[in-house]
């Protein structure tokens, strides 16, 4: 019964005489302590897991796509800069410096974002794993489009209309893999960046495809 | 209010005592209260807490005392149940980012020649013709313009040290294994390469182990290709290691065999 005594205290603590309110008053310095204390470390705790909570994880979609579509972007460059070095259509030159350097940079941002989300570059999961539905997709090691061993074998063996049909017969084949990729990522993530880049991906190689088909019809006229 | 002033204390006492009796406690405690308010005089502020003159406070002392240490014992424990999880959280998550130096420094038996400061492993000179390196297979210095392809190019043959080096320095990792190793051992080492950009492999001679992957300043040498540290080392140091961020893979030699002889005119 005492409890009404002491809750009424604070209210009049002016008139009354200081004994009680003291008390109080040091009670509520050791609360407002603790909760300072408390507040300290939860935003200690947010600071240090913010950015861990709000960028994607070791094993998310966006960090799967990434890697892979490094790996991807990196054979196109590779048999690009190989049509590059040894086409002599003028055509097939400029084709490939403009696919051989936007890929290539784009594997720029996708390293760059997984460095800032502090994610390895690489991953030991099988390529595709992080695709739903990707089982069978992957045949050697290849993603879907992914020219073999052999292809590129034969292309830097090649000269000639051989060497330009070739080429774009194989980065036609390697685009539409690419963008069914590129697909599943904008279906897949809300990561504004990621789908950026995955759309001008979609659009970009799109369009190539239809130069590419517009070339290869030209080049088998002939 | 009406309370008198002399009898307050004896009064309030005996109502705590004998509460039973049929007074009502608003009313005593508003006495207690007024009283305490009005009065100031020490002695009779019941809520004082010291209880050194008067032996009857000593009873509300001990109530207050008690009525507060619960609730402060409960949200202490809670706090702390919060803090242990956040701090769990946190730790959780900082260690799911080590470093990659630090990955592979827990690696069992990996050497790291970067912490050697070798000047020959260290160089990065660009250097024609046959270079001799201070380890087996090389794990950096000087070599070659030329890199070699490391687009998870799988090699029959040996290839020059001179190319591989450099595709070192681009941050590959380089599988290698003593010639004649059983063919179910390279086909499962074949199946870490293939298809993974920043990856190679090829026999190489005089091999002290069955198994060498490297990587710019570090080795790690194994006996079977079903060795899971060889994953672990790929995983932390393959790209990790490039001297050269966004150095390619792609536009090197694909071909095997020693160093070729640079050709006269262009010096050296």
């Amino acid at each position: 019964m005492t409890v009404s005594t002491e809750s009424n205290a604070p209210a009049d603590a002016g008139a009354s005489d200081d004994t009680t309110p003291a008390g109080h008053r040091r009670f509520g310095a050791v609360w407002l302590a603790a909760v300072l204390v408390f507040g300290l470390l939860v935003g200690l705790a947010i600071g240090l897991l913010g950015p861990r909570l709000t960028t994607p994880g070791d094993d998310s979609v966006e960090a799967g796509f990434l890697r892979d579509m490094s790996t991807h972007h990196a054979q196109a460059v590779e048999m690009s800069m190989i049509a590059h070095a040894n086409s002599a259509d003028p055509a097939v030159v400029t084709l490939s410096a403009d696919i051989a350097m936007t890929q290539h940079g784009q594997i720029g941002y996708m390293q760059a974002w997984l460095r800032d989300w502090k994610l390895s570059p690489t991953s030991s999961a099988p390529p595709m794993s992080w695709m739903k539905d990707s089982a069978g997709s992957v045949q050697n090691g290849l993603m879907p489009g992914m020219a073999t061993p052999a292809q590129l074998a034969d292309l830097r063996k090649a000269t000639g209309t051989a060497l330009d049909v070739q080429f774009l017969t194989l980065m036609r084949q390697h685009h539409l893999g690419g963008i069914h990729m590129a697909q599943e990522i904008l279906d897949e993530s809300d990561n504004t960046d990621v789908t950026w880049l995955a759309e001008s991906q979609v659009r970009g190689q799109q369009g190539e495809i239809n130069l590419i088909d517009s070339m290869l019809k030209k080049l088998q006229a002939t | 209010m009406s309370t008198p002033g002399p009898d307050r204390v004896p009064s309030t006492v005996k109502v705590d005592k004998t509460s039973g009796q049929g007074k009502p406690p608003a009313a005593k405690s508003t006495g207690a209260k007024s009283a305490g308010a009005k009065s100031g005089t020490r002695p009779g502020a019941r809520p004082q807490g010291k209880g050194g003159k008067g032996r009857k406070p000593t009873a509300p002392v001990t109530v207050k005392g008690s009525r507060n240490w619960g609730p402060i014992a409960v949200a202490g424990v809670v706090v702390l149940i919060a803090v242990g999880i956040i701090g769990y959280g946190v730790f959780a998550s900082m260690k799911g980012t080590q470093s990659w130096e630090d990955r592979a420094a827990g690696i069992e038996g990996v050497v790291n020649y970067r912490a050697q400061n070798n000047p020959a492993i260290n160089a990065q000179d660009h250097k024609d013709g046959p270079l001799t390196y201070v380890t087996n297979p090389p794990v950096g210095g000087a070599h070659n313009a030329a890199w070699q392809n490391c687009m998870g190019d799988v090699y029959a043959e040996p290839i020059a040290n001179e190319h591989a080096v450099h595709s070192l320095e681009h941050g590959a990792v380089w599988v290698t294994y003593k010639q004649g190793l059983p063919a179910d051992q390279v086909t499962k080492l074949q199946e870490k390469v293939q298809g993974r950009d920043y990856m190679f492999m090829s026999p190489i001679a005089n091999l002290d182990k069955n198994i060498s992957v490297q990587a710019w300043g570090y080795q790690l040498k194994v006996d079977n290709a079903d060795d899971k540290r060889i994953d672990e080392f790929v995983k932390a140091l393959r790209l990790n290691a490039t001297l050269e961020p966004n150095a390619a893979c792609s536009s090197g030699k694909t071909t095997t065999g020693p160093i070729q002889a640079a050709a006269p005119p262009a010096g050296n």
